[in-house]
């Protein structure tokens, strides 16, 4: 019997389409020119060298990665508990909780910021800096509940039934067994939180300031400002971290059963 | 646990760290920013022994941010186009200038001392209003508002939004172009709304400009003088419109933030940025055209900048009282007949 | 029952946290907000609502929105379908390379891949060349700033979760279906639409979800490639809240925005329930 091609050639279009604008800021990033064009007339690294020399670029990477590492742990600190009550415990109104802890999600981001900047930091008089980490910690609290829980629930009760009948207690029986066991999990949904922070723009959107802003924010307001080569640039480093961190987590973790 | 307490104080000690840093918070254009670091932050920086944090955006976007934190206010200088100071005087968001604190002041031009009233701005750069366009693809030279209108311009030109700085001023100069008053604004709303095929995109940042000129998107465009340096770095042929109706002057201005806690850098900063040293580097990377008399540059520049008191003078200023109390209004009728 | 209790404190522990950090940082605030949508002087009310239905630029906007979001999910959907079925019919060799270029756009910064479209669309851009090139155009096509330049950005925003729902979905077909209806002599249109899609519904439910939702709520898509003449809702809600300073229809946007999102999942779930039970 003869299958047609029709779904093959489907999924080369989408694929080409996903990834193949891709390629050409790629190409632009190593423009010779001054201004941005396709196809570049003469090649160059200057781009690459500019980004390093950008100094909102340099603040605001750290800045990123401050965010990201510690939303991500304090994601982690909360979601971890959450996830192990709700797989080993009959708690009531379990379903709620759940509804509670993702609302996160469901809401639009901007939403969340606004009423971060609003209440938070107008009205509430705190700074910027905290209510961007509130902002983000609770946007990936969802996440580290979901893949915590799931990987939870691959993991046999009996293990812990034995560790305890062996004189262990709970906590010990969740340092020593369960979270050994899951350490998958826990490393999948961290490196998928933390680039969630990274990338995350409408939350950080309402929450910059001052000498407070991130990556991904500076890169829009240098858009707008400056039409050289230098965002290609930019942007081909933050791909090909992407391509790195696709391929080691999918090696090690397999995420995309996360996504 | 024990790693984890140890990144939080880590945290601390350094936001503990960056609060104890003498710093002074300005809010800017954003525009050439790498040069305003060469010629102001960086010389002030190590003048005052102290840190500039900039706060960067559009007058809009700016003056919003102001007004979001007036009981609490995170900018100590605010640099902003003149009648957005005016709207932020209005609405008490600025301190009065000790003008005596400003020993530089007596080099400004008259017009530059005082130009709210009130002593709540000093101008540190003034510029004309004009159309910028392509020579090669234009070959017939722009010589009136009312040439945005030919029909070769189809989807080439771009219009500052009517929330920018340039926006009112360009409606109100088109608007006397096509026989409109100050009373009578229908002309100029009726033909900008039938100018839609011409537009391509209402630009919120001057600076967008120039990346729509490099990419081929716009062919001709009315901005304010101080992103012709900009625009030439583009590489494209580009010409300055000479046009016969004349051109709109508006003024940038530098204030205090009510409640700022820095009030004594903020004067040294204002200061600073009308010094003759200032104003004639800024001249010269074609940043902003200087307002300070001492100020010499080449001929050369002084044909790309708004330059020398003959060229001030002829320009229109258009009042920033008229265009607060008309903004409302025509920002409401922009939305609803022009851009969309 | 007593025996009951130490547990379930225990469990109350463990959550506790975790809920009063979302209740009073996340809630609190979106609830303030959500109050604000509806404050009206020194009462409550639908005015705000009534007002910014009323003013024909805003609903221009909103429809806007609801007719592009719309379009990017059935676009993606009749897209993903066949492609989804690809994945899993490739050789299993490739497919961690699929499944790895489906995943890395979602790696990868909103800003930097809406920027490469502002490269590729432009009027100089490689989409305009080579049509010229080719003949099929004298003049290059105005993209950029058009409804088409969102729709494009947004389609490849959100296809990969549209793609990967499905590809899940899939996966849970059981194994001898296809071929089974296929030994019975169906076509492979009658394999589709008989087998395939009845029992794939629920991932096409979730996969439209969230590319709906995404489309709705995205803000860096409209902002670069729209403009201020593609005005999105998100784009507006950023107007209100951070050019105009007017909260209240800063807070009535989002709450449009989030109920029409709401309201779009639950009709997808109503069709999924209703044909499930039909079939």
């Amino acid at each position: 019997m003869r299958e047609s091609r029709f779904p093959i050639v489907m999924l080369g279009l989408a694929l080409l389409f996903l990834v193949g604008p891709f390629v050409v800021v790629f190409i632009s990033a190593f423009s010779g020119d001054r201004t941005l064009a396709f196809p570049p007339s003469s090649f160059s690294l200057q781009w690459f060298a500019k980004v390093l020399t950008v100094e909102a670029f340099q603040a605001s990477f750290v800045t990123s990665l401050w965010l990201g590492v510690l939303s991500t742990l304090l994601a982690l600190l909360m979601g971890i508990p959450v996830a192990y009550a709700l797989a080993r415990y009959q708690v009531p109104g379990a379903e709620v909780i759940r509804v509670i802890l993702t609302s996160p999600l469901i809401l639009p981001a901007l939403m969340v910021g606004l009423a971060l900047l609003r209440y938070f930091v107008l009205i509430g008089n705190n700074s910027i800096s905290i209510g961007l980490l509130i902002g983000h910690t609770a946007l990936l609290l969802p996440y580290a509940v979901r893949v915590v829980s799931a990987s939870l629930a691959n993991l046999p009760r009996d293990i812990e039934d034995a560790a305890m009948s062996l004189g262990a207690n709970r906590l010990q029986t969740f340092f020593r067994v369960v979270l050994p066991n899951i350490r998958g999990g826990v490393a999948a949904a961290s490196v998928l939180a933390f680039i969630t922070s990274f990338n995350q723009v409408p939350v950080s959107l309402f929450l910059t300031g001052p000498g407070v802003s991130t990556l991904p924010i500076q890169m829009l307001l240098y858009m707008e400002y400056t039409y050289d080569p230098t965002i290609a640039a930019l942007s081909t480093l933050l791909i090909l971290f992407s391509i790195l961190f696709v391929l080691l987590t999918e090696r090690l973790l397999g995420i995309s059963k996360y996504v | 646990m024990r790693v984890w307490l140890g990144w939080l104080a880590l945290v601390l000690v350094l936001s503990v760290g960056l609060a104890q840093q003498r710093t002074l918070t300005v809010s800017g254009f954003g525009l050439n920013q790498n040069l305003i670091d060469k010629n102001i932050t960086r010389p002030f920086e190590a003048r005052c022994n102290c840190k500039i944090v900039w706060e960067v955006g559009n007058n809009a976007d700016r003056l919003a941010k102001l007004a979001a934190r007036k009981d609490n206010p995170n900018v100590d200088v605010a640099l902003l186009g003149d009648y957005f100071a005016q709207l932020a005087a209005n609405q008490g968001l600025l301190e009065r200038l000790d003008t005596s604190k400003l020993s530089n002041l007596n080099e400004l031009y008259d017009f530059a001392k005082n130009p709210l009233g009130g002593n709540f701005a000093v101008a540190f750069t003034t510029y004309a209003i004009s159309i910028a366009y392509r020579t090669d693809k234009i070959t017939t030279p722009i010589t009136s508002w009312r040439d945005l209108w030919r029909p070769e311009l189809k989807g080439r030109i771009a219009l500052p939004n009517i929330t920018t700085t340039q926006g009112p001023p360009v409606v109100w100069l088109v608007n006397r172009a096509f026989g409109g008053t100050d009373t009578n604004v229908n002309p100029g709303f009726e033909r900008l709304s039938a100018l839609k095929a011409n537009v391509v995109t209402y630009y919120n940042q001057s600076a967008q400009l120039a990346g729509l000129f490099a990419q081929e998107e716009v062919w001709a465009a009315p901005v304010g003088r101080f992103a012709w340096g900009n625009l030439l770095a583009t590489g494209k042929p580009l010409a300055w419109a000479r046009l016969s109706e004349g051109q709109a002057g508006v003024s940038n201005v530098a204030v205090l933030v009510k409640g700022s806690r820095n009030q004594e850098l903020a004067y040294q900063f204002i200061d600073f940025i009308i010094s003759r040293e200032v104003q004639t580097a800024q001249a010269n990377d074609l940043v902003d055209s200087p307002v300070n008399r001492n100020v010499r540059v080449s001929a050369d520049k002084a044909a790309q900048l708004t330059y020398g008191l003959q060229q001030i003078a002829s320009l229109r200023t258009v009042d920033p009282d008229y265009i607060i109390k008309v903004r409302d209004a025509w920002i409401q009728r922009w939305n609803r007949e022009v851009a969309r | 029952m007593l025996s009951q209790s130490p547990a379930r404190l225990a469990a109350w522990i463990l959550l506790s946290p975790a809920l009063l950090f979302v209740a009073v940082f996340f809630l609190l605030p979106v609830v303030a907000l959500l109050l604000e949508s509806f404050h009206v002087g020194q009462t409550y009310g639908l005015n705000n609502y009534l007002a910014f239905f009323a003013d024909d630029f805003n609903r221009e906007v909103y429809w806007r929105t609801l007719w592009i979001s719309l379009l990017v999910t059935l676009v993606s959907a009749l897209v993903c379908y066949p492609a989804a079925y690809a994945v899993l019919k490739i050789n299993p060799r490739w497919r961690g390379l699929i499944i790895g270029l489906i995943i890395l756009p979602l790696m990868t910064s909103p800003v930097a891949r809406t920027y490469t479209w502002l490269v590729v669309l432009g009027r100089e851009g490689i989409v305009n060349k080579s049509l010229i090139e080719t003949g099929l155009l004298q003049e290059p096509l105005r993209i950029l700033f058009t409804e088409w330049a969102v729709f494009i950005g947004l389609l490849q925003l959100m296809m990969p979760l549209m793609l990967l729902s499905l590809v899940s979905a899939m996966e849970n077909l059981p194994k001898d279906v296809v071929p089974a209806a296929r030994s019975l002599g169906a076509s492979e249109g009658q394999v589709f639409w008989r087998v395939i899609l009845p029992l794939t519904r629920e991932g096409l439910v979730v996969g439209g979800t969230l590319v709906f939702t995404g489309c709705v709520t995205a803000y860096v898509t409209p902002a670069l490639l729209g403009g201020p003449r593609v005005t999105m809702l998100a784009t507006l809600l950023y107007q209100k809240a951070g050019v105009t300073v007017d909260y209240a229809a800063a807070a009535v946007i989002s709450v449009v925005m989030l109920l029409t999102t709401l309201l779009v999942n639950f009709l997808l779930r109503g069709r999924a329930a209703k044909t499930a039970r039909a079939a």
